[in-house]
């Protein structure tokens, strides 16, 4: 059983806890010497210094976790051992021989209790096979060495970082050791290293150098602090240094809590344009990676502010799947496209209440025969119906007006994949008005039959001119319409089903939600979806996700992208375990709401702790936490 | 074998690079100095001895990863010269009421009778024993060159329990010697060659090294009192902490110049003859620290350098742990601390 246990994960990082007690230890600090003051620190290193004939390492663990005192006792283990180390240390590079690293993990292996083991890593066997022995041991921690070189190296580093989470098991932690400066902490979190150590506080306070959160000064000119270190009649750089170390932890620890990790992130690699390379690269190669990591559901506010946010993972994973799994209703007349909004979800905006309204002034009777498709930045193409989730409901822009040709050609492929699903006598109304989404409807109707009717093409579309414009127009389309037999479906049957595509498989909200079924509680209230007066799942305000009633699942039991097939036909107490678990869907995000299934059953509904990926690779630990079980 | 072939290797082809370069200075190098003998303060007089180098240094597995002396030594020696300059210093440099001893160094081994011959060996002793204020004779050599019936050679010219003989053991360990020295023995030949001297009456002083390459400072520490509880018990009572001092032309220092190597701090030797000395009182511990002080030495911050120095060299000569048990305070004691177990945690350079 291994030491660490997953409680959250954002991409490449976790925040890992305990096993036994869930208490959280990283992303976190270690002391490289015995401290008293535990706060803001995960453990502390407690070698035998300086190394005598008494003291023998041996027998100590050297390692000191600062668990939870009246928890102590359940803890799996108090502290870790440093037994074996490989015989080169890493600061020679490339020095440590095949031969005396094949000996290190041969006498690795044999030791006891490997679960408080400290496996040494260094830089240049990441790729080796002999690291799967390793992999197979409960060893929980490992301290890589010689990455550090390749802080100039950035395609190397990011290779090296993603190649690292893909062969670990997501509940291994990875430990930095080394002057680090803070103002890096956040990238590596980001790309997956668990602890690092306050050795840098030594380094810059003996040689007069003054820390804070954006890097180093000197003592004598520095950015002022009024931290109670530095306001003291004494000042003391040393504390000071630690606290900044320690602050710059507990912000990404937040930061990964909250779900807003890459968005701090993007934030801090303004100042090292090494790591902005880094980010770019993550970006541009490993997104997929990164992404399949990344949870779809939350609530947490995403500031797309720089260039990096237009790939942002969970910007891109919501346009994929909008291109990939969202449908329309086939009864579709008119695609509406509209502007974005500063408020959301968009439907709360000043400016798509009059949009709402025009269309209503125009013919009510049209209203659900519309299929409204909001087109922004970063996100491309918002449907109305998924308005309502993570991110389209959290983003937040700085709006110019002004489209990168990037944004524009991003989005027109888009648009024109979800268009193939469109009848094809459906008429476009363009309700947009300025240069980017001009250019962009300007090559739709270049490239597809669809007709396109302007509506705001000489002034805003919240100007009188062009409201009125919108309502003369569908009026128009309304006259000529002649088939009025068939009966769409309601706004919010066609919400249910997107989101339920767009969370579980395409396909899935068709075979779960009938024209018939009926809705319980208003906005802000979770709505309650009834079909033949049973519920068979909830809507939840705060994310705009559904949960859907294992009992009533089975029908898309082939068809969900979020199952789990179970050891047993029965789940026992209210988690799901890693041995359990004989195998997990790759296409799991963490926080996912999935199916634990057992003999082509579902038994029960759960919600992830970390990705489908990573699940199959744990051996231990919690995968997820049961939501409902079905009574039989 | 005991040798690490690709260590070897990289450290032969440093040597042949820098073996042209050497320079032929062929005089007798000789000092006085303060001494400390088994039983008492005294002045020991060093000679070093222009031979053509130790063979092992030579030989085409390229000698010590550490050692730089071969660059120092002539091509071809001149052993009359050798002989006649040892004649000369001691009538010069002995007093009568005072007691000495000699250390007669080549920079490889003194019964390596490739390096010097058998005659001038018997010639340079026979020059010593004339004087009785000469308590110790001290020569160096490797252990395959230590066998009872080269000692005995010796012994005909002189009292043999006069003669120590300082043998560079460096470590106890195996792999250390082999991947980290390129010693070209192992523990056990060392063992044998102590045997060999203590049964012939010779004495033998261990050399034991502080900090070799890819070793860190807080794993040589613990490798040093390992290798004392080793050679204590089996008889040798003299140790010489030597700490490193960076020699140009070998594989550390390129090591250092890449800036992969730290030499050690002196607050560790200072540890180490401390915990040594308060463990095994009867042991003579020293520890001349070469270059000390200076970059390529063992050194701290700076400004308790000459300080640490002073009392390291003051405690070697008095052999009075007491001289250790003062409180020395700096502010760099907090980094070596940090710098130990960072480096030992196998940190990238530093």
């Amino acid at each position: 059983m291994r030491f660490f246990q997953p409680l959250s994960q954002i991409g490449l990082s976790r925040l890992l806890g305990e096993t036994r007690t869930h208490h959280p230890i990283t992303p976190g600090l270690i002391s490289i010497e015995r401290t008293t003051e535990k706060e803001g620190y995960s453990g502390f290193f407690d070698l035998p210094f300086p190394p005598s004939f008494q003291k023998k390492r041996e027998d100590t663990e050297v390692l000191i976790w600062n668990l939870l005192n009246e928890k102590i006792d359940k803890s799996l283990a108090k502290g870790f051992f440093l037994s074996e180390q490989p015989f080169y240390p890493s600061y020679v590079p490339d020095s440590l021989s095949l031969d005396d690293f094949s000996k290190y993990i041969d006498k690795f292996q044999s030791l006891e209790e490997a679960h408080t083991q400290i496996f040494t890593l260094p830089l240049s066997y990441v790729d080796s096979p002999l690291l799967d022995k390793i992999i197979e041991t409960d060893c929980s921690l490992y301290i890589l060495t010689g990455i550090i070189a390749l802080f100039n190296n950035q395609r190397k580093l990011t290779e090296t970082f993603v190649k690292l989470r893909e062969r670990l098991p997501p509940d291994v932690a990875i430990y930095l050791p080394g002057p680090i400066s803070p103002a890096y902490y956040s990238f590596l979190v980001y790309s997956g290293i668990d602890l690092f150590d306050n050795s840098i506080a030594y380094y810059t306070s003996k040689n007069g150098y003054f820390l804070t959160s954006d890097g180093a000064f000197s003592v004598e000119n520095h950015p002022p602090c009024y931290c109670k270190y530095c306001i003291s009649s004494e000042p003391d750089l040393f504390k000071h240094n630690e606290m900044i170390l320690k602050n710059a932890i507990g912000r990404i620890q937040y930061a990964i809590k909250s779900g807003t990790l890459r968005s701090l992130v993007e934030q801090d690699i303004h100042g090292s344009v090494a790591f902005a390379a880094s980010l770019r690269i993550y970006d541009n190669n490993y997104s997929t990676n990164i992404r399949s990591r990344t949870p779809v559901i939350s609530s947490a506010p995403l500031k797309c502010i720089g260039e990096e946010s237009f790939s942002h993972p969970s910007v891109i994973e919501f346009r994929e799947r909008v291109k990939e799994r969202y449908t329309p209703d086939p009864l579709t007349k008119i695609i509406l496209l509209l502007p974005c909004s500063a408020r959301k979800p968009y439907s709360f905006s000043r400016s798509h209440m009059l949009f709402r309204k025009a269309i209503k002034d125009g013919d009510k009777k049209l209203l659900n025969h519309i299929s409204e498709l909001i087109i922004t930045s970063p996100l491309s193409i918002v449907p109305r119906e998924l308005e309502n989730i993570f991110p389209a409901r959290f983003y937040d822009i700085p709006v110019t007006g002004q489209w990168s040709s990037h944004e524009i050609d991003e989005t027109r492929l888009i648009l024109l994949e979800i268009l193939k699903r469109y009848p094809k006598e459906t008429i476009i109304l363009n309700h947009t008005h300025g240069d980017g989404y001009s250019q962009i409807t300007k090559s739709i109707e270049e490239t597809t039959d669809f007709e396109i009717i302007n509506t705001s093409s000489s002034s805003h579309p919240t100007s009188k001119n062009s409201l009125s414009n919108l309502s003369s127009t569908l009026r128009e389309i309304s006259l000529k319409e002649t088939n009025t037999n068939e009966k769409p479906l309601a706004p919010q049957t066609k919400q249910i089903r997107a989101t339920a595509d767009f969370q579980y498989g395409p396909g899935i909200g068709k075979l779960l939600f009938p024209n018939t079924i009926k809705f319980k509680g208003k906005y802000p209230r979770d709505r309650q979806i009834f079909s033949e007066k049973q519920q068979i799942a909830t809507l939840h305000k705060s994310t705009g996700f559904l949960s859907i009633f294992p009992q009533h699942a089975q029908k898309i039991i082939h068809h969900s992208y979020n199952n789990l097939k179970f050891m047993d036909d029965y789940v026992k107490g209210s988690n799901i375990y890693a041995p359990g678990c004989s195998e997990a869907d790759n296409r799991i995000h963490p926080n996912d709401e999935i199916f634990v299934i057992a003999n082509n059953k579902i038994i029960a509904s759960a919600t992830a702790f970390v990705s489908g990926l990573d699940m199959n690779k744990m051996t231990s630990g919690k995968l997820a936490e049961i939501k409902k079980k079905v009574r039989n | 074998m005991k040798i690490n072939k690709d260590f070897a290797e990289i450290i032969t082809q440093i040597r042949y690079d820098n073996l042209e370069s050497r320079s032929h200075s062929r005089e007798v190098v000789h000092w006085e100095e303060d001494h400390r003998l088994r039983s008492g303060t005294a002045k020991a007089i060093v000679f070093i001895l222009p031979t053509k180098g130790c063979s092992w240094a030579l030989s085409n597995s390229g000698g010590c990863s550490i050692c730089g002396y071969l660059y120092d030594n002539p091509q071809h020696p001149d052993f009359e010269k050798i002989v006649k300059s040892v004649r000369g210093a001691l009538k010069g440099k002995i007093q009568k009421d005072e007691k000495y001893s000699i250390k007669l160094f080549t920079s490889g081994s003194f019964l390596d009778k490739k390096e010097v011959p058998t005659e001038f060996q018997i010639a340079i002793l026979k020059e010593i024993a004339i004087y009785n204020q000469v308590e110790e004779i001290v020569i160096e050599s490797r252990p395959e060159y230590i066998s009872s019936n080269n000692i005995d050679i010796l012994s005909k010219v002189i009292n043999i329990n006069k003669l120590e003989i300082a043998i560079g053991l460096e470590s106890s360990n195996n792999e250390i010697l082999r991947n980290s020295i390129n010693k070209g023995f192992y523990w056990e030949d060392f063992e044998k060659a102590v045997k060999t001297s203590i049964n012939a009456g010779a004495r033998v002083k261990a050399y034991l090294l502080f900090k070799p390459p890819f070793v860190s400072e807080y794993d040589s520490t613990e490798d040093v009192l390992r290798s004392i509880l080793k050679i204590v018990e089996i008889g040798v009572d003299t140790v010489s902490i030597n700490s490193i001092s960076i020699h140009r032309g070998t594989y550390l220092s390129d090591l250092f110049e890449k800036n992969h190597y730290r030499p050690p701090w002196l607050w560790s030797l200072f540890h180490l003859c401390k915990e040594i000395k308060t463990q095994f009182p009867k042991l003579r511990v020293i520890c001349d620290i070469v270059a000390g002080g200076t970059k390529r030495g063992a050194h701290n911050c700076g400004s308790c350098d000459k300080n640490l120095l002073y009392i390291i060299k003051e405690f070697t000569l008095t052999q009075d742990v007491n001289i250790l048990n003062q409180e020395i305070q700096c502010s760099c004691q907090k980094e070596w601390k940090s710098y130990l177990i960072h480096e030992k945690l196998s940190i990238t350079d530093l």
